[in-house]
C-alpha cells in the first residue's frame, strides 16, 4: 500500500524529480568513470611503474572522499527542495491520520526508488562514458592503444555503490529528522506563507557595490602582482579579499541594478521588464549567498580545468624527444669511503653483477665540481635582478666539469665527431642562454675562464645544448676541460650513458629499465650501499607525463563535479522560485500579459541568473589564470578543451531549468 | 448611447456531451446589453453562474453557443492571439483578491498595464499620475502592496484597470476582501469613475450593499436571468431596499413554499 503511494508519487512528480535524478545520475556517472581509470588500457601500460600506480590510487581515493562530501551536500540540498515543494501533500497525509512513521516510510521508499534508479542509470552511463574517457586518457598519456577494448571496472562499480549508498542513507536519516520536526499547521499553510521582501536603502547598496568593486580590484591586483603562489602566505589574504568582494558584489548588485535600470526609462518601461527586474531583485536579495557560492565554484572549475590542460601542454613541450642518450645513470661519490664500488660506477655494476650485454653502446664518465659557481663566472654580465632570478631557480650552483676524453666517449656513442681541445681551451655545455642574456654576452665578449689562477679560452662561440645525462636538472651548466688539466678537482659523480642499437631497442630498453626499477626499489642496498640514480628516456618521459596525467584527471574530476553542483544548485533555486512565483504569473495572465511575454520573461530571468555568476566567475578566472601563468607557460589550445565540456554541461542545465520553469508556470 | 456590450443567447455546458445526463448547464439562454457609461451589477447566489458569465465576457472562458459582442467585435470567434490583444486593449479587470504583484510598487503595478500595451515611455508617467489623482492614491504610489491596506490595494488595482482607458471594466467581487469602510471608499471611487469620467463598469457581487451603487442590476439564478432592477431616480437607500426584496425572493425557493 505505502510502496504503491511511493511509486505513484515518483511517477506523478517525475518533473520535480527530474533535476534530482539528473544530478544523481551524472554524479554516479562521473564518479564511476574516474574510478574506472585504473583499469583502462592506457593506464595499464603505465602501471608498470609502481610509483605511478600508487600515487594515482592515492589521489583518486582522496578525491573520491572529497567529492562524495560535495555530492552528499548537494543531494541533501536537492532533496530538501523536493520536500519543501511537497509540504502540503505531507500535511494532507497527516490530516488523514497517517502517522509520521508511515510518512517517513513513504519518503524512504521514494528515495530508495530514485536512488536505485539513478544508481543504475548512472553506472550504465558511466560505463559508456568511460569508454570515451579511455580515448582521452591515451591521448593525454600519449600512449597508442591500437585495439579498442571494452572496459568495465567492477572495483569502480562497487566503490560507486558503496559511496552513494552511504549518501542515500544519510539523506534518508535527514528526511526522517525533517519530517519529525514538522508541525501540521505549517505543512498545510506552507503555500500561503509570504516571502519577506528585503528592503534596502539604495544609497547603502550603491556604496556597498562600490566597496565590493574596490575589494575585488584590490584582490585582483594582489593576485596579478604576487601570482597565485601557494608558498606565499599573503595568498590567504588575497583569497579572503576576493571571496568577501564576491559576496558583497552579489549582496548589493540587485539593488544597484534596479536603480540603474529605473533611470533608463526606455528599458524600464518595455514589455514586462518591470516584473523581470523585480523578480531578479527579489531573488538576488534572498539568494545572494548561493550566487556567491556558485560564482566561486564556477571560478574554481574554469581555473582547474584550464590549468590542468595547460599543464599538459607545458609538459608535452618539455618532454624530451630528441635527447642525446637512451639511458643514463650516475653514482653519488662517497668521499669518505675507500670502497671502489662507492666511488666508481663501473665497480658498482660489477658488484651487483650487471654486464653490458644488451644491444647497446655505453660510455663511462667522471664528473667533477669546480670551486666556482655559475653566478661568479657570469657575474660581470648579470644584473642584480637576474642574479636573484638565477638563485631562485637553483641555477646558482658550483660549476661541474668533465674531461675531454670522457666527453669524446659520449660523442662516440652518439655517433658524433670527437672534439679537440688545446691546453688552454674549454667548452661550455649549457642551456642558460634560454633564461637570460648573460651567457650569450659572456661568449660574445670573448671572456676567459679563470680556473685556479690560469686563464682558459672558451672554444665554442655558442654553448653546446646537449646535456651530459638525460636524468639531470632541467637547467645545466658544464665545462669540458682539456685532459691535461692538472688543477684541483673534486669528484662528485661517476656515471654512464647508453645509446641503444636501433634494431633492438625494445630488448635494450627492457634490460635497462629493469635495472633502474630494481635500483628504485633499493634491491641492491644489501650488496652495495652506494646511491645510484638511473633512468631510461622512456621512464623519464613517463614520469613527467604520469604526474601530469594525475593532475589533469583530478582537475577534470573535481571540475566536472563542481560545475554539476553549482548548476544543480542554480537550477533547483530557479525551480523553487518559479513555484513561489506562480501567483504572480497568474496575476500577469489575468491583466492581459501574453504567453509569449511570459516565456520571454522566464527566459530573461534564467539567462541573467545563469549568466551573472558565470560572468563574474569568468573575470575571476581570467585574473586567476593570468597570475598562474607567471608560474606556468600558457597554451591557447587549452581554452577549447576546458571550455567545451563546461559550455555543454552548463547550457544543458540552463535549458533544463528554462524548460522546467516554463512547465511549472504553464501547468497552473 | 452606444452599446458597449451585447450578450446574445449564450449557453455554457460543462461535462461530457456524449453520455446522457452528464451535462451541467452553467448558463442557459442569457441575453442582455450594456450601454456606454452604464454601471451594471450582476447578482446571484453561489453557483448561479455569475462567475462563469463574467469569465465568458472577459474571454477567459468560452461559451458553448451564442455571441458576445464587445465594442462591435464578436469575441466568441476570435483566435487565441487576437483574444490576448483584445483582452489587453479593450478590457480592464478588478479582482476580489486584487492580483497585485507583491514584488512591484503600486506605481510599477499600474505601469505594467501600460507597458504591456507597448506605450511610449514618455506618456506612461503622466498617465499614471493622472489616474492616481482620480483615485486618491498619489501619496502611496511608491509603496509595496504589503505596505497598503486592503482598500488602498483595491484602489491601486482599479487604477491599473482604468489607466489603459478600456471600453469595459469588469469587476469580480471587488469588495469581497474589504471591510465596510474600505468598501465604501472603493465604491465611491467607482461611482466617481462612472459619473465623472464616464467609465462603463460591469460588476459581479453577491453583496446587496455593494450592488446598490450600480445603475442597473441583473439577477441570475441557476444560469438564467431571473430579474432586472433599474435604479432610475431612486436614492441609494430606496434602491437598496428593492434589491433586498429581490434577494429574499431569490434566496427562498418560491416553488418550495407553494
Amino acid at each position: 500500500m505505502f510502496s504503491k503511494i511511493a511509486i505513484n508519487n515518483v511517477k506523478r512528480s517525475f518533473r520535480d524529480y527530474a533535476i534530482y535524478f539528473l544530478t544523481l545520475t551524472l554524479g554516479v556517472c562521473i564518479f564511476y568513470s574516474f574510478n574506472s581509470i585504473e583499469s583502462q588500457g592506457a593506464i595499464q601500460e603505465f602501471s608498470k611503474s609502481p610509483d605511478f600506480k600508487l600515487s594515482m590510487q592515492l589521489s583518486l581515493a582522496a578525491a573520491s572522499v572529497f567529492v562524495s562530501f560535495v555530492l552528499g551536500g548537494l543531494v541533501i540540498f536537492a532533496n530538501n527542495f523536493l520536500i519543501k515543494k511537497r509540504k502540503k501533500e505531507l500535511g494532507i497525509y497527516m490530516t488523514l491520520g497517517m502517522p509520521k512513521g508511515k510518512i517517513s516510510q513513504i519518503l524512504i521508499f521514494e528515495s530508495l526508488l530514485i536512488g536505485v534508479l539513478s544508481l543504475a542509470a548512472g553506472l550504465g552511463l558511466g560505463v559508456l562514458v568511460s569508454q570515451s574517457l579511455s580515448i582521452v586518457t591515451s591521448s593525454i598519456l600519449s600512449v597508442n592503444v591500437d585495439t579498442f577494448e571494452f572496459v568495465f571496472s567492477p572495483d569502480a562499480m562497487w566503490k560507486s555503490i558503496l559511496y552513494f549508498g552511504v549518501i542515500f542513507v544519510v539523506v534518508m536519516l535527514f528526511n526522517q529528522f525533517t519530517v519529525s520536526k514538522y508541525k501540521l499547521i505549517d505543512l498545510l499553510n506552507a503555500a500561503k506563507k509570504n516571502e519577506n521582501v528585503k528592503l534596502k536603502n539604495p544609497f547603502t547598496s550603491f556604496l556597498l557595490f562600490l566597496f565590493s568593486g574596490a575589494l575585488l580590484g584590490f584582490a585582483y591586483s594582489r593576485a596579478l602582482k604576487d601570482g597565485l603562489n601557494a608558498s606565499n602566505p599573503d595568498l590567504v589574504l588575497t583569497i579572503v579579499l576576493g571571496v568577501a568582494g564576491t559576496l558583497f558584489f552579489f549582496f548589493s548588485l540587485s539593488s544597484f541594478f534596479v536603480q540603474l535600470v529605473q533611470r533608463n526609462k526606455r528599458v524600464y518601461f518595455k514589455g514586462i521588464n518591470i516584473f523581470v527586474l523585480r523578480q531578479l531583485n527579489n531573488k538576488i536579495n534572498t539568494n545572494f549567498f548561493s550566487m556567491t557560492v556558485m560564482c566561486l565554484l564556477l571560478f574554481l572549475t574554469i581555473t582547474l580545468i584550464f590549468t590542468s590542460f595547460d599543464l599538459k601542454g607545458t609538459i608535452d613541450e618539455t618532454t624530451v624527444t630528441d635527447a642525446p642518450f637512451d639511458a643514463s645513470a650516475f653514482l653519488f661519490v662517497d668521499e669518505e669511503s675507500e670502497n671502489p664500488a662507492e666511488i666508481e660506477i663501473e665497480a658498482y655494476l660489477n658488484e651487483i653483477d650487471f654486464a653490458f650485454d644488451a644491444p647497446a653502446e655505453h660510455a663511462f664518465y667522471s664528473e667533477y665540481e669546480l670551486d666556482m659557481t655559475t653566478v661568479e663566472l657570469l657575474a660581470a654580465h648579470l644584473s642584480g635582478q637576474e642574479k636573484l632570478g638565477m638563485q631562485a631557480d637553483y641555477m646558482d650552483n658550483a660549476i661541474t666539469a668533465v674531461k675531454a676524453a670522457d666527453y669524446n666517449e659520449m660523442q662516440r656513442i652518439k655517433g658524433q665527431d670527437p672534439v679537440q681541445l688545446g691546453e688552454d681551451e674549454v667548452l661550455i655545455v649549457s642551456n642558460f642562454h634560454e633564461t637570460n642574456d648573460a651567457l650569450t654576452s659572456f661568449l660574445d665578449g670573448g671572456d676567459k675562464v679563470m680556473l685556479q689562477g690560469r686563464e682558459y679560452a672558451v672554444k665554442n662561440s655558442a654553448p653546446i645544448e646537449e646535456n651530459l645525462k638525460i636524468n639531470g636538472y632541467s637547467n645545466f651548466f658544464h665545462l669540458i676541460l682539456p685532459d691535461s688539466f692538472d688543477g684541483e678537482l673534486r669528484l662528485i659523480h661517476t656515471g654512464f650513458n647508453v645509446v641503444y642499437d636501433e634494431a633492438a631497442r625494445e630488448e635494450a630498453e627492457e634490460t635497462f629499465s629493469d635495472l633502474f626499477y630494481a635500483m628504485d626499489r633499493d634491491e641492491f642496498r644489501g650488496i652495495s650501499p652506494a646511491l645510484v640514480i638511473g633512468a631510461t628516456l622512456d621512464q623519464e618521459n613517463n614520469r613527467a607525463v604520469g604526474a601530469m596525467a594525475i593532475i589533469v584527471f583530478l582537475g577534470l574530476f573535481m571540475g566536472l563535479i563542481f560545475i554539476i553542483s553549482s548548476a544543480t544548485v542554480m537550477a533547483l533555486q530557479q525551480l523553487s522560485d518559479a513555484s513561489d512565483s506562480l501567483e504572480r504569473y497568474r496575476s500577469l495572465r489575468k491583466i492581459g500579459v501574453t504567453e509569449k511575454m511570459i516565456n520571454g520573461a522566464i527566459l530573461k530571468q534564467c539567462l541573467i541568473y545563469f549568466l551573472v555568476p558565470l560572468s563574474l566567475a569568468i573575470v575571476h578566472s581570467i585574473v586567476g589564470i593570468s597570475s598562474i601563468e607567471q608560474i606556468m607557460q600558457f597554451h591557447y589550445e587549452s581554452i577549447l578543451f576546458s571550455i567545451l565540456p563546461l559550455v555543454l554541461i552548463y547550457s544543458g542545465y540552463f535549458y533544463a531549468t528554462y524548460a522546467g520553469v516554463k512547465n511549472i508556470v504553464k501547468s497552473n | 448611447m452606444e452599446t458597449i456590450l451585447s450578450v446574445e443567447k449564450i449557453e455554457k455546458y460543462y461535462g461530457n456531451k456524449g453520455k446522457k445526463g452528464n451535462i451541467t448547464k452553467a448558463m442557459d439562454d442569457i441575453s442582455f446589453q450594456v450601454k456606454e457609461g452604464e454601471f451594471v451589477g450582476i447578482m446571484g447566489p453561489s453557483g448561479s453562474g455569475k462567475t462563469t458569465l463574467l469569465n465568458c465576457i472577459s474571454t477567459i472562458d468560452h461559451v458553448t453557443t451564442g455571441k458576445i459582442i464587445i465594442n462591435g467585435q464578436d469575441v466568441t470567434g476570435l483566435k487565441k492571439k487576437a483574444l490576448e490583444t483584445f483582452r489587453r486593449d479593450e478590457l480592464g479587470f478588478i479582482f476580489q483578491d486584487f492580483n497585485l504583484l507583491d514584488t512591484l510598487t503600486a506605481y510599477e503595478n499600474i505601469a505594467l498595464a501600460l507597458t504591456i500595451q507597448k506605450r511610449g515611455e514618455t506618456e506612461i508617467d503622466s498617465m499614471i499620475q493622472k489616474v492616481a489623482e482620480k483615485l486618491g492614491i498619489t501619496e502611496i504610489l511608491g509603496n509595496y502592496p504589503f505596505q497598503l491596506s486592503g482598500g488602498q490595494k483595491q484602489r491601486v488595482a482599479s487604477a491599473r484597470a482604468i489607466v489603459t482607458e478600456p471600453s469595459l471594466i469588469l469587476a469580480d467581487e471587488p469588495t469581497g476582501a474589504l471591510d465596510s469602510k474600505s468598501s465604501n471608499m472603493l465604491l465611491e471611487s467607482f461611482e466617481k469613475l462612472n459619473q465623472e469620467f464616464g467609465s462603463t463598469i460591469l460588476m459581479v457581487t453577491h453583496d446587496s450593499f455593494t450592488a446598490s451603487y450600480a445603475n442597473r442590476i441583473l439577477f441570475i439564478k441557476d444560469g438564467r436571468i431571473f430579474n432586472e432592477l433599474v435604479r432610475g431616480n431612486d436614492t441609494r437607500k430606496q434602491f437598496f431596499n428593492k434589491i433586498i426584496e429581490v434577494v429574499a425572493l431569490l434566496g427562498g425557493d418560491v416553488g418550495n413554499v407553494l
